[in-house]
């Protein structure tokens, strides 16, 4: 059954790229150059064994059946026995080299494509699409996983048996070779338009799964929709549609290898036919033996199979080597956050100085912040506060080093953390996001990522110092259970609970947190607080605050506009100013706040409320 | 199509939640299910049976006319030429037999895949609701795929093998009828192929499988790295993750190692097998000619036909293998295709009062989720025609279950509910869900263009209407705005909406269709506080004498309504005007107050709002 993966034309190979490509796929398989030498050999070896089949059988009957000679005939069976021992031999071992050596191939380009990821920058992770970089890892590598366990073995014995078949038909009998190879050009036409067409057709066969698998998608997601407008026989009309495109695709790629089929079978009994015509011609003018034509009417199967092979292996092998083109474009990007060549240890403690600062995200024209300076004390908590896109959470992340200023310096206990060793870095400064993120595994699994040579003991004691330890005591397993994919099993903010015993575990100097904006379930909403209040006990801060009442409790408040720290001082300071951006702030949250503070509501309060909604 | 397999192996690791039937009965209704098909199909698949009866009497012919040809035409030194021509001639009829063998089989395979997938997702789009929010979307996703793949492969495999068997059988009789003892001799390695391949066939599918499993982890691994990059990049734990890949590749590559030893045991002997029969063929022939009692061309003819029987016998035995496959797939759809929808349309409708009607009423309705834990329980609640009630609750407290059941979702487990004075359950449910809309919290737009997202409910509707409609649901000015306006493609290859506007265009959607009842359920939660009221006015022109069920908390909505009705505890807690309620109703105050306090947190960060603070 014929199926190729297609190659688009624009992800299709010159042939500078192709033989680039080839040259550092060689030198990436070096390490396991005894592998692919023994494949190599094995696979010469093979195609040696099956050649001989058809040339003892000729002499068999040259030498033993026409000479009338017993001993002759069974001195080629015994010679023919020993062949296929041979063949089986061989067979096995080829697998076995080709594999070990394709297997650790790609073992090694996993390993390097990943470990090569993980040390990309935010920057990077910025500006590509995520779906992109796990095709990568997982697609692009699959496909070639094919060529790798049989594909490239295929190739090679075929190349191989197609060259050795016609040198020996050649040595049998060039001039008859001749008179076969007739109808050679019409079968390499006819595998040159078949793997061309093959190709596209594939291309929109899977298209064309893809509609019909979004056609459906849609109609499972939307059924509800579907089924309130009593649109089912509209929806039902449009998915048989795109499902009957998809047949006609298929039909169409059928077509295109039923035609080719025909024509190479056609063309194997008409080389037969010639090699008993013309061969017979021959025979009967003495120039060859009959055993001559058995052996070619048996080797013809050796020269047709591996063409037909190899025009159906030629997508397989474009898409490969399309697919590794790609992987080596990762590989070649450099990190750009790399830890510097002299890395200096930073002290235990440290005030923050963050010195004319500017940052433009890659591939945006306009700076995300610009001159911000700002000097927070050991110990001291700054609330960052100010309009969505502002900069304020883009200031939070340069101080964690999730990325480089592009100007000015950020330096932490005298150290500019350009040149901080990365590792003392990530003991001294937290990053808690808006949202936990979960990883699959269980839960103690999850707040271990954040230093995994912590003990379980370690794992509790950093659970119960947020406050969370009974809460998730309450669980059947406890921390030891599984929060399943993106940690569904669990609320929002349990998820949160998790995030902030991760940072709780890394016991930091620094602690940068970004407050979530959206609201957590009731049941948990109040757990969170606290375990935030526990967590910024006795570190320096930088939260940036969607509450009021988080911007109560900091030292400093920074207002972030426009990519520039418009005002900075205490709550107090800031609400002096006339007019000023943080009153005008302060006094929209003031208007919404009371509500959540206050349990016992009086009527007079819920009116407020209800006014101040727009 | 890797990929294709790669979500039914990551489908198949999970559970199937809720949706399994039993067994006996999916093993009947999946018998049902390919009989019907290959029933729908039997005309073309017969003459793809036919068709591969020529093709494997030429396929027979070539090398007995070779056998002749090297007797009669070089042995004997007779005419030549008349041979070849007639070996070309069966060549052109074997060349144009197999390319229409394999059209055939493939086109029939494909046909019946096709019809199939269209029966299921035609059940599975008219399925109850409740079906759908126990199913799971990906399993149902790869049941039309993958499952559908694995049926199509084995039935492109029954004309491919009976034709094969009748190959098989012509070529051994053919043999038989020649030489009987050297047949037997040379065909008996012959069958083991058969065996082997089905042995082989059965004992790697696990292990591929494995390495798919494996190939999923890592998938899940990668996607995890690349999305919490910056959980990974904030604790520096890069090295976990690295070591986690590292399990898994190394997991495949053992796998696939496995894989490859499984192939080395048994590929190489299957290729081995047909050379033993030649040696017997060399040896035992040769002697025979040598004693007269063979000619040298049956000699060659023997080994032609033993190399010819190769590729059949390794299908069949492939087929054993696909067929066990499918038979597991086919379990799988006729799961689905078992279940009946428990949500229909009586045989006989009662058809609905004409007018404009729009009188609901809910009488001792009992219903929930799980009957066990009802979420409404003696609801009582009458709607006249052409009045708007505004439906108040805490979160949970069912309100939008009230929206669910009056679109017959779902049937209550105890009390009734009617239309204009006719039972839900007596309607026929088109003529019900065309009088009935909603407008749901989460929008749900289609991948098509904006016009046709709109005019759902009436495809056929006039370009005029949909402008109109959107015009007042507030849509008109960004539809304008967009560069195909009503043309444009909306959804995931198409513009993306915000969820503001997503709702807008709902919220048309919902007065195209022109109901006897509208339900709006929390259906402006996404628009900005700053549009909210341009809609508003919107809606009170569309509520203007249509029975209206607005689900909100936002004072300014529910003053929209003429009457607010406070659901608590499963049941109308209490009723009456706004106004009268905040001063009288504790619980109405505090449900307000709390939903009131969520709203002021999520506009915080609202850019709108954000600007006009700062600005």
């Amino acid at each position: 059954m014929w199926s190729g993966p297609g190659v688009s034309e624009e992800d299709k190979l010159d042939a500078d790229q192709a033989r680039s490509v080839l040259r550092r796929m060689l030198a990436d398989a070096r390490p396991h150059r005894r592998q692919v030498r023994g494949a190599l050999l094995f696979v010469f070896l093979s195609v040696i064994g099956t050649l001989a089949g058809p040339v003892i059988v000729r002499a068999g009957i040259d030498h033993g059946i026409r000479a009338h000679h017993a001993r002759a005939l069974n001195l080629a069976v015994i010679a023919y026995i020993v062949v296929v021992a041979f063949n089986y031999v061989v067979g096995r071992q080829q697998f076995v080299y080709i594999n070990r050596a394709g297997e650790s191939f790609l073992r090694d380009l996993r390993l390097r494509v990943f470990h090569h990821l993980m040390r990309q920058s935010m920057a990077f992770f910025d500006t590509q699409k995520a779906g992109v970089l796990v095709a990568r890892l997982t697609s692009d590598i699959e496909s070639m996983a094919e060529i790798v366990q049989w594909g490239l073995l295929q190739f090679i014995s075929a190349s191989m048996l197609i060259v050795f078949a016609i040198g020996l038909l050649m040595v049998l009998s060039w001039e008859l070779t001749l008179v076969v190879l007739l109808v050679f050009p019409l079968v390499i036409v006819a595998s040159i338009r078949f793997q061309r067409q093959a190709n596209a057709a594939y291309l929109t066969v899977r298209e064309r799964v893809g509609s019909v698998l979004a056609s459906l998608q849609e109609g499972l997601t939307g059924v509800r929709v579907i089924q309130g407008y009593a649109r089912e026989r509209e929806e039902i009309r449009r998915f048989k549609a795109r499902n009957a495109e998809l047949f006609a695709a298929h039909r169409h790629s059928v077509k295109i290898s039923t035609w080719y089929f025909g024509v190479v079978e056609l063309a194997g009994v008409v080389a037969v036919a010639l090699v008993v015509g013309a061969g017979g011609w021959m025979v009967h003018r003495g120039n060859v033996s009959l055993g001559t034509i058995t052996a070619f009417v048996l080797l013809l199967s050796s020269l047709f199979e591996p063409v037909q092979m190899l025009s159906q292996m030629y997508n397989s092998m474009q898409s490969a080597g399309a697919a590794l083109h790609k992987l080596y474009g990762l590989i070649d990007t450099d990190p750009d956050v790399v830890e510097s060549d002299h890395p200096i240890p930073l002290p235990a403690v440290g005030a923050i100085e963050v010195t004319d600062v500017g940052f433009t995200y890659t591939g945006s024209v306009s700076p995300a912040l610009t001159g911000v300076s700002l000097s927070i004390e050991a110990g001291q908590r700054i609330a960052l506060v100010g309009p969505t896109g502002a900069g304020k959470s883009t200031l939070a992340k340069l101080i964690a080093r999730m990325y480089d200023p592009t100007g000015g310096s950020i330096v932490f206990g005298g150290v500019n953390l350009r040149d901080a060793a990365m590792a003392d870095l990530r003991d001294r400064v937290a990053v808690v996001p808006q949202e936990g993120f979960l990883f699959s595994g269980t839960i103690r699994d999850n707040v271990r990522l954040a230093r995994p040579s912590a003990s379980d003991a370690e794992v509790d004691a950093a659970v119960a110092a947020i406050g969370a330890d009974e809460h998730f005591a309450r669980f059947e397993a406890g921390l030891d259970t599984e929060v399943r994919e993106r940690g569904s099993r669990l609320s929002a903010g349990e998820r949160q609970l998790v995030s902030l015993a991760r940072a709780a575990l890394v016991d930091p100097a620094v602690l940068v947190l970004d407050e979530a904006t959206s609201n957590l379930d009731p049941g948990t909403e109040a757990e969170v607080e606290s375990a935030m209040e526990h967590l910024m006990r006795n570190r320096t801060v930088v939260v940036v605050a969607h509450r009021l009442t988080t911007v109560r409790k900091a030292d400093a408040i920074g207002v972030v506009d426009d990519g520039r720290l418009a005002e900075f001082g205490t709550h107090q300071e800031l609400m002096a100013i006339p007019d000023g951006r943080y009153q005008t702030l302060a006094r929209a949250w003031a208007r919404s706040q009371p509500m959540v503070t206050e349990p016992g509501l009086s009527r007079a309060s819920a009116e407020r409320a209800l006014e101040s909604t727009p | 199509m890797r990929w294709n397999s790669n979500l039914a192996a990551r489908a198949d690791t999970c559970t199937l939640g809720g949706v399994i039937q039993s067994t006996a009965l999916s093993m009947r209704e999946s018998w049902k299910v390919l009989t019907r098909s290959l029933r729908d199909q039997r005309r073309g698949l017969g003459i793809a049976v036919l068709i591969g009866v020529v093709w494997s009497a030429a396929k027979i012919a070539v090398p007995r006319l070779t056998q002749l040809a090297i007797d009669r035409g070089i042995a004997k030194r007779g005419p030549l030429w008349g041979w070849a021509l007639l070996i070309v001639l069966a060549g052109m009829v074997s060349g144009l037999f197999t390319a229409l063998r394999r059209y055939a089989a493939f086109n029939e395979s494909r046909e019946l895949e096709r019809r199939l997938r269209d029966r299921l997702y035609e059940h599975v789009i008219r399925l109850h609701i409740g079906y759908h929010d126990r199913a799971q979307t990906g399993q149902l996703m790869s049941r039309a795929s993958s499952d559908m793949q694995q049926i199509q492969g084995f039935v492109v495999m029954i004309p491919l093998t009976v034709s094969n068997l009748v190959l098989v059988i012509g070529v051994v009789v053919v043999l038989i009828a020649s030489q009987p003892m050297l047949a037997i001799i040379a065909l008996s390695p012959l069958p083991l192929i058969n065996l082997l391949s089905r042995r082989f066939s059965l004992k790697i599918h696990p292990t591929l499988v494995t390495v798919q499993q494996r190939q999923a982890q890592l998938a899940t691994v990668v996607e995890e790295s690349v999305t919490g990059v910056r959980v990974i990049k904030g604790f520096g734990a890069e090295d976990r993750q690295e070591a986690l890949f590292t399990t898994e590749a190394e997991a495949i590559r053992t796998n696939s190692l496995n894989a490859a030893r499984i192939r080395s045991a048994f590929l190489p002997g299957i290729d081995v097998l047909p050379a033993l029969g030649q040696i017997a063929v060399l040896g035992i022939g040769g002697h025979r000619v040598l004693n007269g009692q063979m000619t040298i061309g049956e000699l060659v003819a023997f080994n032609i036909y033993v190399a010819l029987m190769i590729q059949p016998l390794r299908t069949i035995g492939m087929t054993v293998a696909f067929g066990q496959r499918a038979a597991a797939a086919l379990v799988r759809v006729g799961e689905v295709l078992a279940t009946n929808a428990e949500i229909t349309s009586p045989d006989s409708p009662t058809a609905l009062p004409a007018g404009p009607g729009g009188h609901v009423r809910f009488n001792g309705l009992r219903f929930g989720y799980d009957p066990d834990e009802p979420i409404l329980d003696g609801f009582d609640l009458e709607v006249p025609a052409g009045q708007s009630v505004a439906l108040v609750g805490a979160t949970g407290s069912g309100k939008s279950t009230v929206a669910r059941l009056l679109l017959r979702f779902y049937d209550p487990q105890a009390g009734s509910i009617t239309l204009d004075g006719a039972e839900l359950h007596n309607l026929d449910l088109d003529d019900l869900r065309h009088n009935v809309s909603v407008v749901f919290e989460d929008t749900f737009l289609f991948s098509d263009s904006v016009r046709a997202n709109i005019a759902f409910a009436r495809p056929d509707a006039p370009m005029a209407d949909v402008e109109r409609a959107a015009e007042l649901a507030g849509a008109a000015e960004f539809v304008a705005a967009l560069p195909e306006g009503y043309d444009s493609i909306l959804g995931e290859r198409g513009y993306s909406l915000s969820g503001g506007q997503r709702q807008r265009i709902a919220i048309a959607r919902a007065i195209l269709a022109d109901p006897r009842v509208l339900i709006l359920d929390d259906a402006t939660s996404a628009v900005d506080p700053a549009k909210e009221h341009e809609i508003r006015d919107a809606l009170a022109t569309v509520m203007h004498g249509r029975t209206t069920i607005v689900i909100a908390h936002r004072p300014a909505t529910i003053a929209l309504a003429d009457r607010v009705v406070l659901i608590d505890g499963g049941k109308v807690a209490a009723s009456g005007p706004h106004q009268v309620l905040i001063d009288s109703n504790e619980r109405y105050r505090e449900v307000l107050a709390a939903w009131a306090a969520r709203d002021a947190e999520e506009t915080d960060d609202a850019p709108d709002a954000a600007q006009a603070v700062v600005g």
